[in-house]
């Protein structure tokens, strides 16, 4: 794969230069899904949201998802980032970007693909609320996927 | 006399780190050990994150394992909770 842009950034997630990156002639649809972080969870209100992972396990498994996606659904291009560090409220957490010939399979492959990496992706969302408190959210146990065995 | 070789290194992510206190801590490894052996001597080291092992995964060299793979001297061993990300 000819990308530049790393799968797990600590700086801001760049749209244009994925856009710039995945850049294709044969495709007549372009979807993007962003995850941005937002001011409450459960119904308390949120002031920052802190994500840590496993950098070296991020940076395959994303890789191999985005090889996945690619495969399964026939699509051009996929290319999936993920921040870490600490966010604030409307910053994008995540971007998903698929380029195919068609919007049916532009959409499905990156509901596939946002939908997989919260499986997964070895990251870790911290909730830092309005009163003072941090939690970390309870997430769902991590799965390998097709390519890498279960735990 | 213990030496590098004999122990494995724990790596906590995620609510483990908070749990543990620390997010790295060597443990003594007995020969042949799986991974299963390893978890288990774990949480009875530290019982504040034996609650949360059930649903951990593990990797070893950046590849999750099963509980049944044998734990190497000095391996790197990553306790991965579940996961929230996106």
């Amino acid at each position: 794969m000819n990308s530049t842009t790393r799968h797990l950034q600590q700086e801001p997630l760049d749209l244009g230069a994925l856009l710039q990156e995945t850049q294709d002639p044969a495709s007549g649809a372009l979807v993007v899904f962003s995850g941005t972080v937002r001011n409450q969870f459960e119904g308390k209100a949120v002031a920052r949201l802190e994500y840590s992972s496993h950098p070296a396990l991020v940076e395959k498994m994303l890789g191999r998802l985005e090889q996945e996606v690619i495969e399964r659904f026939g699509v051009q291009q996929c290319r999936i980032v993920h921040r870490e560090g600490m966010l604030e409220i409307g910053e994008d957490s995540v971007f998903v970007v698929v380029r195919a010939a068609h919007r049916g399979d532009a959409f499905a492959a990156a509901r596939y693909a946002i939908d997989e990496l919260k499986q997964r992706a070895p990251v870790w969302k911290r909730e830092h609320y309005d009163d003072g408190s941090i939690e970390y959210q309870e997430g769902m146990p991590l799965s390998a996927g097709p390519a890498g065995g279960s735990h | 006399m213990m030496g590098a070789n004999d122990v494995v290194q724990i790596e906590f992510y995620g609510v483990l780190t908070q749990q543990a206190g620390q997010s790295t801590m060597d443990l003594p490894l007995v020969a042949n050990a799986t991974l299963a052996d390893v978890l288990e001597q774990l949480a009875a080291a530290v019982p504040a994150i034996s609650a949360y092992l059930p649903t951990t995964a593990c990797a070893i060299d950046d590849e999750i394992v099963q509980r049944s793979a044998t734990v190497k001297p000095g391996a790197k061993l990553a306790l991965l909770p579940p996961v929230s990300g996106g």
